[in-house]
């Protein structure tokens, strides 16, 4: 290799890169071989580093004081010599540090399993406890529903009740008229309560249609007065309160169109009480 | 500095005793070198806790791996050196690291760490601010990156936007000052 080429090498820059260990494994060992061949290069590989480590040296900063026994017992430890070691003091982080590190890891790696472990869990149980609670609102809508019900049956029973044990009611029976020989239907009122009601558990009547209802008439002055509408129900057990009148001197039931009329249709009538 | 006085060998004393692992050779090896290499770790790892935990894993490297450093190869230091910024740089580049949130933005951490912190002046340097302005600022600036914070100088070249051939020339002229300014 002639001179120039040489300091052509030199001047690439390519020491400096080695000297910082910047290079790649293949440069590297060019380099080596470069300054094991021609004593220029070492030379300059010599003055490049020297320079550096004044240039370190002169941006050095000293370390905490405490840390030297720190390393040195670090050292010792790894040497497994025993020996007393400069002011060597015991402190717990002055044993091999190295080893703590995966330690703490592997601690973040359990803790975070385990919190995701509790998250579900108190998942799971959070939705159980919910629906056992959905169900409980439930049943305590329907017991509700069911308590409801059966106090509007007793009240009603109670009006009932009220009626049979009342001396002032009087029991009309309406029979069937012609039109309807085997109809019937039981009217207790009261004249001076004015209140009237009919039986349907015991009420024969045939099955009206959807377009049609019954309608009870009083007869007051010779004159027919609307008591109200009724559908036929063989199911039904209770007593059904009508409109109150006061000077009835009969009862009578027609067939009228749905919702009744203003005046009876006399061929109509099914029951009466004359 | 330290009350204690510091032991300092020659560096063929100290690479002997090395070999021979004598509790001096450590001892030495913490005293000349420490402040050295502390002022490269810390420029790169600047929480104070992370860059002592460099400091103590390079020096068990260098004890430990001291069979694989050859002195034809080049000088202590530079071995040593290129340990503890690839220590260094391991340390900022892993996942611990990155999770504890305290990597900082590279840029101007050298000014910065020099503001915050005493740089241990040795009294054979105290030339240090003519040695400052020896240096062009973007001489100073390449050589910090590269020798201070690690960068290789194909991301010094990203990271200044110049060409890689003018980083490589800026480089050797900046070291070329301190031969200069050394001498």
């Amino acid at each position: 290799m002639k001179v120039e080429d040489i300091k052509a090498y030199i001047e690439s820059g390519i020491l400096e890169l080695y000297v910082l260990g910047d290079v790649t494994p293949q440069e590297k060992l060019e380099v080596e071989a470069m300054a094991a061949k021609h004593p220029a290069i070492k030379a300059e590989l010599e003055e490049i580093e020297k320079s550096l480590e004044l240039y370190a040296e002169a941006n050095a900063i000293e370390p905490d004081e405490n840390q030297r026994d720190r390393v040195l017992n670090s050292l010792v430890v790894n040497l497994g010599d025993d020996r007393n070691f400069g002011r060597r003091e015991e402190k717990p982080e002055a044993k091999v540090v190295p080893f703590e590190q995966p330690k703490q890891t592997n601690f973040y790696k359990y803790a975070f399993a385990a919190s995701l472990a509790l998250l579900i869990a108190s998942t799971i149980a959070l939705i159980s406890v919910y629906n056992k609670l959905k169900d409980s609102q439930n049943l305590v809508a329907s017991l509700n529903n069911q308590n409801q019900q059966m106090a509007n049956t007793v009240s009603l029973k109670d009006g009932e009740i009220g009626v049979l044990r009342d001396p002032s009611f009087k029991m009309y029976k309406l029979n069937g008229t012609t039109k309807s020989p085997k109809s019937a239907l039981m009217v207790a009122w009261s004249p001076s309560k004015k209140k009237v009601w009919i039986d349907m558990a015991t009420a024969k009547m045939p099955a009206n249609d959807k377009d049609h209802s019954y309608q009870l008439w009083a007869i007051v002055a010779g004159k027919p007065i609307d008591l109200g509408v009724f559908n036929a129900d063989t199911t039904s057990k209770d007593m059904k309160e009508m409109k109150d009148v006061e000077l009835a001197s009969a009862f009578a039931v027609t067939l009228e169109k749905r919702g009744g009329s203003l005046t009876p249709s006399m061929d109509e009538m099914m029951v009466k009480s004359f | 500095m330290s009350k204690r006085h510091k032991i300092s060998l020659s560096e063929e004393e100290l690479i002997a005793a090395l070999r021979n692992r004598e509790r001096i050779a450590a001892e030495a090896l913490y005293d000349m070198y420490s402040a050295s290499l502390y002022g490269v770790i810390s420029r790169i790892v600047i929480d104070t806790a992370i860059a002592e935990d460099v400091l103590q894993d390079t020096f068990i490297k260098i004890w430990n791996s001291f069979a694989s450093y050859s002195s034809d190869k080049g000088r202590l230091f530079t071995w040593m050196v290129n340990i503890a910024r690839n220590l260094a740089i391991d340390k900022i580049r892993s996942k611990d690291f990155k999770n504890q949130n305290k990597n900082q933005e590279l840029e101007n951490n050298v000014t910065f760490i020099d503001e915050q912190r005493n740089t241990a002046y040795k009294p054979e340097l105290m030339g240090i601010k003519d040695l400052v302005e020896t240096l062009k600022p973007e001489q100073k600036s390449i050589l910090d990156l590269v020798y201070f914070k690690g960068y290789t100088h194909v991301e010094a070249a990203d990271e200044l936007g110049v060409p890689l051939g003018t980083i490589k020339t800026r480089l050797r002229m900046a070291i070329v000052q301190l031969r200069k300014f050394f001498n």
